[in-house]
Order: C-alpha cells, then sequence, then structure tokens
C-alpha cells in the first residue's frame, strides 16, 4: 500500500547542504505494521514526514525517490510529485495517512474542545453533518477505552491526563478513517502501565480497521510486540530489515546485535551493559563507506571505510547493507 | 528466599579498597535515614469571596535508609512522588514532617533542624560536596555545618537545559568548588577538575569548549562530573538517563557504577524504566501516590515481588525475549489525583485483589523477609515469584 525506493533527503542549511537521509527504501502492507527503529538523529522521523510531504521549506526530497501510495479506491499515486500545497496532498494527510505524535499536547490545541477539533477533522474528510461528525468522534473516543466519552469530549486537552490525552490523539487521528497510521514514538512519554494499555489498543484497532501501520520507536522492546516486521535505521540509512522475529533474534547488521545488547534487562541482574563505542556521528560529516564503520567491532579496513556495502539478502525478506554477509548472501540487485 | 546480597557485586570486581567494606551490603554503614517524610503542598482554590487551601500530599509517611556507597532505586510512575522525595533528602523542599537524618562519619545531622541561617548556607552549598578542603571549613559560621562536610548534588534528568551555554565544559565542572569556597587556587582548581573530567572519561582536550559542542551522552558526563567534582557521599540522580539512547544510556549507566566503585559515592537513582533501574541498584523502593509500597534488594524486588503493584509494573515492561509472553495486567484506569488520593491502600481502585478492609485501613509497613519490606493487607496470600533466567550464573 505504501512504497517507498530510493529516498533521500537533504536540508539547505548555512552550513551548506545535509544529507540527514540517504536512499532508503521500505514498504508497508496493509494491515501489517512496520516499525521503525534507530537512536535519535538516524533519521527516521523525517523519513516519514516526508511521506506526508511534511519536510520543513528547506527540505529536498530527491528526484528519483519514489513514494508510492495505494489510496482507498486503488489508486496509485507518487506523492513526490504532488507537491507540499493543493488539494491532493491535502486530502491524503489525515484521510488517507494519519499521524500520532510522541508528546499529544502539542498536536492538540488547547484553546479549543477536543470534540471541536474532532469535528473538524471529521467534516473536513468525510462528507458528514455537524451532529453526525459529534457522533463518529463519540464512537470513537469510547473505541478507544475514554470512560463517559459524551462528558469528555466537551472537555479541554489540559483537563486530561497524559495517558488519556494520548488516546485522544490517536481517536483524532482514527476519526478521519485514515487507511495507514504513523506513529512517532506514540509510547515513549508514557509510564509503563500506561504504555502496555496503549499499545494493546492501538493493536486491536489495527486488527478491527486493517489498517496499515508505521510504528516508529528506539524501544526495542516495544517494537517486538507491535511490528510485523522492522527496518534499522543508522545515520539515515536503513541497515537492516526484515520480519520482526528475524530481525531481534538472529540480527545480521553488527549495529542491530549491538543496540540488543545494550538493552538493559531485568533478567540480567549482573552482566555489565554493552554500549556501543563512541558516538553517533553528526549526519554533515557522515563517514565515508559504510556509515557504521566508526564504531563497528568487526570493519574490514579497506573495505568498510572506503565502500558502501550493498543490500544483501539473508533470509526470506530479511535483507542487511554490511559486507560481512557478502559470501553467505548475494546481491539483490 | 532469603536475598543474597553477596551475588550483586559483578564476578569482575576489582575491590576498592575504600569502598570493599561499605560497597551497600546487608549492614554497611548508614548513610541517609528517612524516617516519617512527609511533604504537603498547598493548592489554593480561588472561590468568588474566599479562597480554600487544599493539601497535595505528594509524599506521605515513608521511611527508608540508604547505606554508604549503595545504590537504591526509586521506581513509579510520574506524579507518585519520586522527584519529591529526591529534593525533600537534599532539602531543596522543605519537607512538612518526619526526619532525614544525614550519618556523617563523626556527626548525625537532623535536616530538619537546620534553621536560618544554617539553612540558607546549607542550601547554598547543596550543588557541591566537600572533601578536606581547608577553606571549605572557614566558610561556614556553625558548627553543625562544619561537621556536614561530606555532602550530596544532583544529576538532572535534560542534560541540554542543566548546563549554561556561556561557560566553558571547565568553569562548569569547576563551579561548585568555586561557588563552596572550597578550593580558591586556580592550579588546584584545575587539577581537581582534569581529575574527575578523565574519570569521566571526558576528552581534556574538550574542557575549553561550550556546552552546545558536545552530543547528549557527552553532556551527561558532564553533569555528572559537575556534581561529583568535590567528591560527595550521596548524589541524588533524577531520571539522568531516561532521556539518552540505548547505547549511550548503557555507556553512562556502566559509568556510575565505575564511578561508584572508585568514590563509594551512594546514589538514589530516579527512573521510571524497571531495566535500568534493576542493573544499577542494590536495593529498590517502588512508589505509588506518595506512598512506598515496596522496599527491598534488587534481587527480591524482581524474582519474588511481593505487592500487587510491582507485579503489574514488572509484568508492563516489554522484553525482546522470544520465550517470555508480553501479557501485562491491565490495570484499569490512570493514577489517582493525587489530591484526591483513595482512602486505605491508595492501590486498591486500581488493584485486581482489592477487597473491603483494602478501602478502609491503610496497610501496614512489614518486614515480610530480610530487608524485603511491604505495604499490603494480603502479602501473605501471594506469590508472584518469577522463574530466574540467569540462575546459572
Amino acid at each position: 500500500m505504501l512504497k517507498v525506493e530510493n529516498l533521500s533527503i537533504s536540508f539547505r542549511t548555512d552550513e551548506g547542504l545535509i544529507t540527514p537521509v540517504e536512499d532508503i527504501s521500505f514498504e508497508v502492507r496493509p494491515g501489517h505494521t512496520l516499525g521503525i527503529v534507530g537512536e535519535s538523529g538516524s533519521g527516521k522521523s523525517i523519513s516519514t514526514k516526508a511521506v506526508m510531504q511534511l519536510l520543513p521549506g528547506n527540505g529536498i526530497i530527491s528526484k528519483e525517490a519514489k513514494i508510492l501510495y495505494t489510496d482507498k479506491s486503488g489508486k496509485v499515486m507518487d506523492i513526490n510529485k504532488l507537491g507540499k500545497k493543493g488539494r491532493a496532498i491535502r486530502a491524503i494527510r489525515g484521510g488517507e495517512i494519519g499521524m500520532i505524535f510522541q508528546e499529544p499536547m502539542a498536536s492538540f490545541s488547547p484553546v479549543y474542545t477536543i470534540g471541536n477539533q474532532m469535528v473538524e477533522t471529521i467534516r473536513l474528510h468525510r462528507n458528514v453533518g455537524r451532529k453526525d461528525a459529534r457522533r463518529i468522534a463519540i464512537g470513537m473516543l469510547d473505541k478507544v477505552g475514554i470512560s463517559n466519552p459524551e462528558a469528555r469530549i466537551d472537555q479541554y486537552p489540559h483537563e486530561m491526563s497524559g495517558g488519556m490525552r494520548q488516546r485522544a490523539m490517536i481517536a483524532l487521528a482514527l476519526s478521519a478513517g485514515p487507511a495507514l497510521l504513523i506513529a512517532d514514538e506514540p509510547t515513549t512519554a508514557l509510564d509503563v502501565t500506561i504504555q502496555a494499555q496503549v499499545l494493546d489498543l492501538m493493536r486491536n484497532l489495527q486488527r478491527d480497521l486493517s489498517m496499515g501501520m508505521i510504528f516508529i520507536t528506539h524501544d526495542l522492546g516495544v517494537i517486538s510486540h507491535i511490528a510485523d516486521d522492522v527496518a534499522v535505521m543508522y545515520l539515515g540509512t536503513i541497515v537492516e530489515r526484515g520480519p520482526t522475529d528475524k530481525v531481534i533474534h538472529e540480527p545480521a547488521h553488527p549495529y542491530t546485535q549491538g543496540l540488543i545488547k545494550a538493552l538493559p534487562s531485568v533478567d540480567r541482574l549482573h552482566d555489565r551493559l554493552t554500549p556501543i563505542p563512541g558516538d553517533i556521528p553528526s549526519p554533515n560529516e557522515r563517514p565515508t563507506g559504510c556509515p557504521f564503520h566508526t564504531r563497528c567491532s568487526k570493519t574490514i579496513v579497506g573495505l568498510c571505510d572506503r565502500h558502501q556495502p550493498q543490500i544483501l539478502q539473508v533470509g526470506e525478506d530479511h535483507t542487511v547493507r554490511c559486507f560481512l554477509h557478502e559470501k553467505q548472501g548475494r546481491a539483490t540487485a | 528466599m532469603s536475598p543474597d546480597m553477596t551475588d550483586m557485586k559483578q564476578p569482575d570486581d576489582q575491590p576498592v579498597p575504600s569502598r570493599k567494606a561499605t560497597s551497600g551490603e546487608q549492614g554497611g554503614e548508614l548513610l541517609i535515614e528517612v524516617k516519617n517524610l512527609e511533604v504537603r503542598f498547598p493548592i489554593r482554590k480561588k472561590k468568588l469571596f474566599s479562597s480554600e487551601t487544599a493539601y497535595l500530599r505528594a509524599v506521605d509517611d515513608v521511611s527508608f535508609d540508604i547505606r554508604r556507597g549503595e545504590t537504591v532505586g526509586l521506581v513509579g510512575e510520574s506524579g507518585s512522588g519520586k522527584t519529591t522525595v529526591g529534593r525533600a533528602i537534599l532539602r531543596a523542599i522543605d519537607p512538612t514532617a518526619g526526619d532525614v537524618i544525614f550519618h556523617t562519619r563523626e556527626h548525625d545531622i537532623y535536616l530538619g533542624e537546620l534553621e536560618g541561617e544554617e539553612l540558607r548556607h546549607f542550601r547554598k552549598k547543596m550543588g557541591m560536596v566537600f572533601s578536606e578542603g581547608p577553606h571549605s571549613i572557614a566558610t561556614m559560621t556553625s558548627d553543625i555545618l562544619r561537621a556536614f562536610r561530606p555532602r550530596m548534588s544532583l544529576v538532572f534528568q535534560d542534560p541540554y537545559s542543566s548546563l549554561n551555554p556561556r561557560m566553558t565544559v571547565r568553569d562548569i565542572i569547576a563551579e561548585p568548588l568555586v561557588a563552596s569556597g572550597m578550593m580558591k587556587n586556580r592550579e588546584k582548581i584545575d587539577e581537581r577538575v582534569r581529575d574527575i573530567a578523565s574519570r569521566c572519561k571526558l576528552n581534556l582536550e574538550h574542557l575549553r569548549r561550550f556546552p552546545h559542542a558536545f552530543s547528549g551522552g557527552q553532556r551527561q558526563r558532564i553533569c555528572i562530573a559537575r556534581a561529583l567534582v568535590t567528591c560527595p557521599d550521596f548524589v541524588v540522580c533524577d531520571e539522568s538517563v531516561s532521556a539518552l539512547d540505548v547505547s549511550i544510556q548503557a555507556e553512562i549507566v556502566n559509568l556510575l557504577k565505575d564511578l561508584q566503585e572508585e568514590m563509594g559515592v551512594a546514589f538514589l537513582f530516579i527512573a521510571h524504566d524497571l531495566s535500568v533501574v534493576a542493573q544499577m541498584s542494590h536495593r529498590v523502593a517502588v512508589m505509588y501516590v506518595g506512598k512506598f509500597v515496596e522496599y527491598a534488594p534488587t534481587e527480591s524486588l524482581f524474582y519474588t515481588p511481593r505487592h500487587p503493584y510491582t507485579h503489574a509494573l514488572l509484568s508492563a515492561i516489554p522484553t525482546i525475549d522470544p520465550d517470555e509472553t508480553f501479557d501485562p495486567i491491565r490495570l484499569e484506569g490512570e493514577i489517582p489525583n493525587p489530591l484526591a488520593a483513595p482512602s486505605g491502600c491508595r492501590f486498591h481502585t486500581r488493584c485486581p485483589y482489592a477487597t473491603e478492609q483494602c478501602a478502609s485501613a491503610i496497610p501496614e509497613w512489614q518486614e515480610v523477609a530480610p530487608e524485603h519490606f511491604v505495604a499490603c493487607h494480603r502479602v501473605a496470600e501471594f506469590d508472584f515469584s518469577r522463574q530466574r533466567k540467569d540462575a546459572a550464573e
């Protein structure tokens, strides 16, 4: 339903052109969840913002990039060609592709009631009257588990607690009936018990509405419970992509392996944590060759620092960008 | 089921002589005693012709202790009062009732008794920590403060907002020394700053730079260096690693553990992430709406939790373990508003095992196993033990 090919994103800045995302490809199938994991600065958020043409003014999407989206009526379109303005992209934002952000307080306007904002969204994307829109909104709030939705709908965002606000945010995003939902760190700011509730809710709603979903997070634990497929990003490239089970339990890329080893666990109280050495380089001084070679313990000198590895297939739907798999895998190209 | 505290040390421990005897083992030397601590904040509600004052009990009757060189983890959901406990121990907030006793090697200090001039001095010197600097004593007025030489410090969550962008890293780290008047000789200050910076694995070349040139992980290391530059006995780490990426988080956790080994400092490690707390702490306390519900050695808390709330929290951690089915206990509803805290056991509104007794009577804080404290009426009926995964180790 969404197929992104060779997406690169650049920003014009005072220090010249910076390319935080380079040549990434991924796809989302209807009813499935794609998880995108990566450290801060790896480009996971802006890649999905590019999908909705929401980059700031100085952002440039590469010309050769294809963002193919199949809408509800089955029509295929290239979002990259739609431009940032106009009727077509506005119909996609919200109506076809919904979005949830990390901080729900920032996504609601503080001066309108929750219901006011939901009704506005619903009426923008669906051809219904005010009364019907309100009925749909109440039904949605009920669906996301907000008790007493008839009263809650007339409350302002500040009157709700964090977990409830995040649920209202989900209800808002879903009220326009999107076919694809992009969730950008939706549970990061929540407590574990509330996080468990929200993850539960999102899984159930996805099943009921057979919606596609992109779930961005830095928490591998969360990913392993919600995503069908995972893409691991490092410095603007996808270093590994595949079914969640495979990527988490048989990680092929040294970076993925490092991330998993660095996770603290309540089952290993005595083990010392093993961080990935070094810091993530800034995108304007991206290393040559494989971007991870400066921190990788298995760097092959003369190869990894000079050449960009190809995408190699290491299993069914499981690809990795690393020279270590050159012999085992075969170039997909 | 007796907690095996000697196990808490890492296998590859290099014992540091100064710490060996005081490494948070059972019966180690007491550092801080908190007795029946209570913090209330007045909340004024304005009405047309009158105003009503309600009290928010952020911390209600909390008692625990911290030993020299040990890490006590404090977990709980947002709004449970974790930060307030940390601040009240440092006396950055005035406790409404109760005592915080700071055991120095010579005297016991009752923080609650410090008043007026003494308290002002104590507060001024809060961000810092003393060792045997000759100048430090001269700046203090009272005997109590004089005895209160080794001190406490604080590391915050956000390494971006807690560093002054207009100061160099060297000046930031040196500030507690300067502000306390503990060191006046510039060369000595430089020497100390370089020593602590290298312990915190900062590049000494970078000391002349400004904070904006550093990444989140490096900034947090600067914050830690600043907190430790005066060699404190006690540091509160308030969500110090929560905002960091996993690999940097692992680095900082290791660094804090190493520094504890080397310097024998005790930490109160406040976090909402239980797995990080499990890695860091010798003992862990669980808070719920202003009260402690459980306090136990890390092993006991994670493998044999006794309170239903602890159990629910543990079950909600998403792990990547394939053998473990993720089936969080669904707690109904939200954390109650502390302004209208439930009667009896505060958890009874969400507890799946609540009875009538739970709604009416406050459960007693009882020791159910050595060092293992729980506040629950039905504690005898529960067994939430989990299978150990690392039993072989």
